[in-house]
């Protein structure tokens, strides 16, 4: 604030600010800690102009695939009568989640635990034990697998 | 068992596929445990028909779904990658024929003006 602001230097200081604009002075930001750490920058989500896949694929693992077909060999009858488990073949890929619900959709009935292992031959077989309300020989019944 | 025709799925809608589709899947599931316990020859031979009928309705529904969404995405600029035309990789990277067409300026005022000319020998 010059005591006396003549005309021409406030003319001269409106053009510096009209040419280089009034944002003149630097700040520097205080910094209080000694790490630089990664700054947070805008993120933007997804707004895709066009579906990559034009329909998305039907479940693959559903319930059929899951369970192939349930075991009659004699010591599988054995678990029937005697553990209240069902044994089945089952797909490779299945895990112990899906076979437990995929027994519940095919034949309504809950599982209390699964117990897998892969055959030599390569398949899975899976033990399911059924919960006590259930009777295995039952199911299996209902199921035609006696 | 009644082997489905695909002609006439093709009048079904969605939701109508969808559940032919359950029964067929269920169907097998219980001929897969015929197998087990102890199936006839006849029961077997109805395994594969069970399939193929089960490859019939996916293909009813796929392809008819594939249609209904060409038809949509016809006039739009931009068009989901498995609906684009596949080729080659490498023919898909290549030049349009627009742009083998094109000339620079001066090729074209050469063309213009010195054109290739055609002569004869009067006999």
């Amino acid at each position: 604030m010059a005591p006396k602001a003549s005309p021409k230097s406030k003319a001269a200081a409106a053009k510096k600010a009209a040419l280089k604009g009034v944002h003149g002075k630097s700040v520097r930001k205080v910094r209080t800690s000694t790490h630089f750490h990664l700054p947070k920058t805008l993120r933007l989500s997804r707004k895709p102009k066009y579906a990559r896949k034009s329909v998305p694929h039907l479940p693959r693992m559903d319930q059929y695939r899951v369970v192939r077909n349930p075991l009659n060999s004699e010591t599988a009858m054995k678990k029937i009568e005697e553990h209240n488990t069902l044994t089945f073949i089952v797909d490779v890929k299945a895990n112990k989640h899906q076979i437990k619900d995929a027994v519940k959709r095919l034949y309504d009935v809950e599982a209390l635990k699964v117990n897998t292992l892969i055959r030599p031959d390569g398949k899975k077989k899976a033990y399911v034990r059924l919960t006590a309300d259930v009777d295995a020989l039952d199911v299996a019944n209902k199921i035609g697998l006696i | 068992m009644v082997a489905v025709k695909a002609y006439e799925l093709r009048n079904k809608n969605k939701a109508e596929l969808l559940k032919v589709l359950d029964e067929q899947k269920q169907e097998l599931a219980s001929l897969r445990v015929q197998k087990v316990a102890g199936g006839s020859a006849s029961k077997l031979h109805q395994i594969g028909l069970a399939r193929k009928n089960i490859a019939r309705t996916l293909t009813v529904i796929n392809q008819t779904q594939r249609e209904q969404l060409r038809l949509f995405y016809q006039k739009k600029k931009y068009i989901p990658l498995d609906l684009r035309v596949k080729k080659t990789r490498a023919m898909r990277r290549a030049l349009t024929p627009f742009e083998r067409k094109l000339k620079t300026e001066k090729q074209k005022k050469k063309e213009n003006h010195f054109p290739l000319r055609k002569y004869a020998v009067k006999a």
